[in-house]
């Protein structure tokens, strides 16, 4: 197991270093247009003087093999360059953002886990009951709703109305003020960016355990006299939760990646909408700061992902004979 | 409780959590409004309570690069210039300098500095401060993308070279007597000296940790920083005692950062913003509900809804080195042809107002209708067009208008080709990205395009020069007239105002006539304010004077 893991940690050396270039390469002239300079400088004219003091702080005026070298040189020694627009090293705004997106990406997780699978066991063991078709039919809307469509919806309900209601509220956006802790504020985006990975959660999680729950292991296991709760906790949910542990796991990256929409309609300072913002502007450092951090993490998760496959399934096994 | 019941009750809850959010879903849509926070207090200023303001997140709260309207507000409160522009009474009055003047032709000013005015770490500010914050400003070390408002002063190319590290022009005769002299005569630099941005800045804070600075600047305003700057959250102020002019009656300003008008006006509604963007679609919806302010600049409860024109404009570009667009008779047509009410009507929702000349209205020696080509007459549009060589459009190549992507500007475009289509001229739309734009734009990639212009000071100069001077880096339509930069570079030398507003308006006139771009529209407020603010003005330039702002009593 050792082995394996350190096998994958060094895989992603050579991801880091196609990502890097690719990013690069983008930057070539002619590639992506937009020069980084006047984005930096807005709209109103500036100084010739000016212009070049600035190309040649950020090193623009260098071969992009040059600009590369340095790059790396200064990752490695855990610097990624100041911000084109902000003026701010680009490690203190990752360090700002990067822990928002992530809080709220693990509290959306937590959601899909308990509510997709409780929900897909549900409607599975009670097949075509009450609560399967209620699991089904939710299922169905929340897949079909619009994420941002969802989030004000939520605010305008438990934020707006409920105030004016008198009822116990929650805060419309925002990650903390006076009245609430960041735990409370983290309730409604977790919630909106959860609905719809929860709703497929829960049809995997239902699919897979009608398709485990009618093997001949699972009629063996019943037929040992072992109760149904036994049977489907101890022998057909580790089966069937492998593919509801991979989706989550792939969700996860790709919330850490960031939820623009998410983020956007909740005002949640995550890495998302700085990234987006980084890309309209040609602010490079923070595109691929950013993008080396994201991809560094999404690549440990995936990690972990693969690892736990181990203690859902003794079967799975990572060793070096088996690579 | 038995199974049965625990079902009951649970099927009971899921209905009545469907019932609760489709009758919200339901009254949201179709809800007659309330004006709903506190009801009004008394009209008498009282102390006390914090006014909650949206604002996107800034790209600078230091005034060294203090530029865009969101770090402007912050400065505005937490800094003061040597003069503020109190647009209600249409003048110049004294900020951190009590008395000015300037000699005879208007190249040397002197500041006297009020001797009451302290930063907010107690030391007396300077004409020294002034010197300091004004060289910050132009030393290109610092990157600074506003000194160009300073490029009037005596010594500021040779700062921007490198060659110096002070402004020749700038001198501190003593601790209250600020010094400018200018490179040529500028009658309207007391109007630059107003904006925000120009403020002093205590050099021992700055050097102490330059960093910490540009997170939380000290300032003279009357507000100072509570904390840092909490980025993509919040930038908290509270009411300096010490200050030299009226004390705020607020305890403090929450400027809230938000991402999203929709978010931040939901935050309205709960009672959690006072100040806010209407969001685009809403406006009549959002007037009807709150009332809107008969002079589209004040709030007061029920008529809390600002349209107020903004001196900002929305405008096209011609470019005049174009082959087909050097054809002045084109230019007049092209802009006789566009309907700028049916944009404003149908693009805008009613929130812009139609240009008739590219200097708004809000600005000193504005006049209607100052430009003979600014309006809407397909006839005449037709006749010119027969004039330049293209009778019908026969003859006339396709044209090609260029935007940046976003914000609405397509669908102006589109109004604007089938505007040009309706007196025979073909054009395509290519609309880019941003920052792909602005290459076209300093390359003259384009033969008309869209900007727009926002004034840093309500003087014409401040359209009419960097605009149409020939040499002017944001003449971006190339426009090349002597006469034209001869009569400007004369009327910044007058010193009698009215003399001199009327030599801007002959050369605005004279700019019409060549139309080298197409004024469209004019810019409006679009914000909200709550009940419960009172005093409270946002002017046309986009600022409020908070220190004037209270809190209704309960």
């Amino acid at each position: 197991m050792i082995a394996y893991i350190v096998r994958r940690i060094l895989q992603m050396i050579p991801v880091f270093l196609g990502v890097t270039v690719i990013l690069f390469i983008l930057r070539a002239p002619g590639i992506l247009p937009g020069d980084p300079v006047r984005m930096i400088t807005g709209e109103k004219a500036i100084s010739e003087t000016l212009y070049n003091q600035i190309v040649k702080k950020y090193g623009l005026d260098e071969p992009l093999v040059v600009q590369y070298g340095k790059y790396l040189a200064n990752v490695v020694r855990g610097d990624l360059g100041d911000s084109y627009q902000k003026g701010r090293a680009v490690t203190d705004i990752l360090m700002d953002k990067l822990p928002n997106t992530i809080k709220l990406a693990i509290a959306a997780i937590i959601i899909e886990m308990l509510f997709g699978i409780a929900a897909g066991v549900i409607s599975a063991i009670k097949r075509y009951s009450f609560w399967d078709i209620l699991v089904t039919l939710s299922t169905s809307v929340l897949v079909s709703i619009p994420v941002f469509w969802l989030g004000m919806l939520l605010q305008l309900v438990f934020g707006v109305k409920f105030k004016q209601w008198g009822l116990p509220y929650l805060p419309v956006s925002g990650m903390k003020s006076a009245q609430f802790p960041t735990a409370i504020h983290i309730i409604l985006p977790a919630v909106t960016l959860a609905s719809v990975s929860t709703a497929y959660a829960a049809r995997i999680m239902r699919s897979q355990l009608l398709e485990v729950i009618g093997q001949d292991y699972i009629r063996t296991a019943m037929a040992k006299g072992l109760t149904y709760r036994r049977v489907i906790s101890g022998h057909a949910m580790k089966n069937a939760l492998i593919p509801v542990v991979t989706f989550l796991g792939l969700d996860l990256g790709a919330m850490i990646g960031g939820t623009i929409l998410t983020e956007t309609v909740f005002n949640w300072p995550g890495i998302g909408y700085e990234m987006f913002l980084a890309i309209g502007q040609r602010d490079w450092p923070i595109v691929m700061g950013g993008t080396i951090i994201i991809v560094l993490l999404v690549m440990v998760i995936n990690l972990l992902v693969d690892i736990s496959y181990a203690f859902l399934d003794p079967r799975i096994r990572y060793g070096r004979h088996e690579a | 409780m038995s199974s049965m019941n625990k079902r009951h009750m649970l099927v009971f809850l899921v209905l009545a959590l469907v019932l609760a959010v489709t009758a919200v879903a339901v009254s949201a849509c179709g809800e007659e409004g309330t004006t709903g926070t506190t009801g009004a207090g008394g009209e008498k200023p009282v102390k006390g309570g914090t006014f909650s303001f949206y604002i996107g997140e800034p790209a600078f709260i230091d005034p060294v690069n203090g530029q865009e309207s969101e770090g402007i507000q912050v400065i505005n409160a937490v800094f003061d210039s040597l003069l503020f522009f109190d647009s209600k009474a249409g003048k110049l009055v004294p900020a951190a300098a009590e008395k000015w003047e300037a000699n005879a032709d208007a190249s040397v000013w002197t500041f006297h500095l009020n001797k009451d005015a302290k930063f907010h770490n107690g030391r007396k500010v300077t004409a020294a401060d002034f010197k300091y914050a004004w060289e910050r400003i132009c030393n290109p070390v610092n990157e600074s993308e506003i000194s160009y408002h300073l490029s009037a002063v005596k010594g500021f190319q040779a700062m921007q070279d490198g060659t110096a590290t002070e402004l020749e022009g700038v001198k501190a005769v003593d601790d209250y007597t600020l010094e400018v002299t200018l490179e040529y005569p500028f009658a309207d630099f007391e109007f630059v000296v107003s904006h925000p941005s120009l403020c002093p800045v205590p050099k021992e804070e700055v050097e102490k940790d330059p960093k910490a600075f540009a997170e939380k600047p000290v300032g003279n305003g009357p507000f100072m920083m509570a904390e840092p700057w909490a980025h993509d959250q919040y930038i908290k102020v509270v009411r300096f005692d010490d200050y030299y002019g009226q004390k705020a009656y607020l305890d403090g300003v929450d400027f809230k950062i938000f991402k999203d008008d929709e978010t931040a006006f939901l935050e309205f509604k709960a009672g959690n913003l006072d100040f806010t963007v209407i969001p685009s679609g809403q406006v009549k919806a959002v007037a009807a509900e709150y009332g809107e302010s008969p002079d589209g600049y004040t709030v007061e409860p029920g008529k809390q809804v600002l349209l107020g024109p903004e001196v900002s404009i929305y405008y096209i570009l011609f470019n005049t080195k174009d082959d087909v667009l050097k054809n002045v008779d084109l230019r007049r047509a092209i802009s006789l042809a566009i309907n700028r009410q049916a944009i404003c009507d149908t693009v805008y929702e009613g929130m812009r107002v139609p240009a008739t000349g590219i200097v708004p209205s809000g600005i000193l020696g504005y006049l209607d209708n100052q430009w003979a080509y600014c309006k809407y007459d397909p006839a005449q549009a037709k006749e010119l067009l027969a004039k330049a060589g293209y009778p019908d459009g026969q003859g006339l190549p396709e044209i090609s208008i260029g935007f940046n992507t976003g914000r609405g500007h397509e669908d102006v475009m589109a109004l604007i080709q089938a505007n040009l289509k309706d007196i025979g001229i073909q054009a395509k739309l290519d609309g880019v990205e941003w920052a792909q734009y602005l290459d076209k734009l300093d390359t003259g990639e384009f033969q008309m395009a869209r900007l727009g212009w926002l004034a840093d000071y309500p003087i014409m100069d401040n359209f009419l020069y960097p605009l149409f001077y020939s040499k002017s880096a944001d003449n971006h339509s190339f426009y090349e007239n002597p006469t034209v930069d001869e009569k400007l570079l004369a009327a910044r030398k007058i010193t009698d105002v009215d003399a001199r507003i009327k030599a801007y308006q002959e050369v605005d006139r004279m700019i019409g006539e060549d139309a080298p771009v197409i004024p469209v529209n004019v810019y409006r407020h679009g914000r909200l304010g709550s009940d419960r603010i009172r005093g409270f003005m946002f002017d046309n330039m986009g600022l409020a004077d908070l220190a004037s702002v209270w809190i209704a009593a309960k």
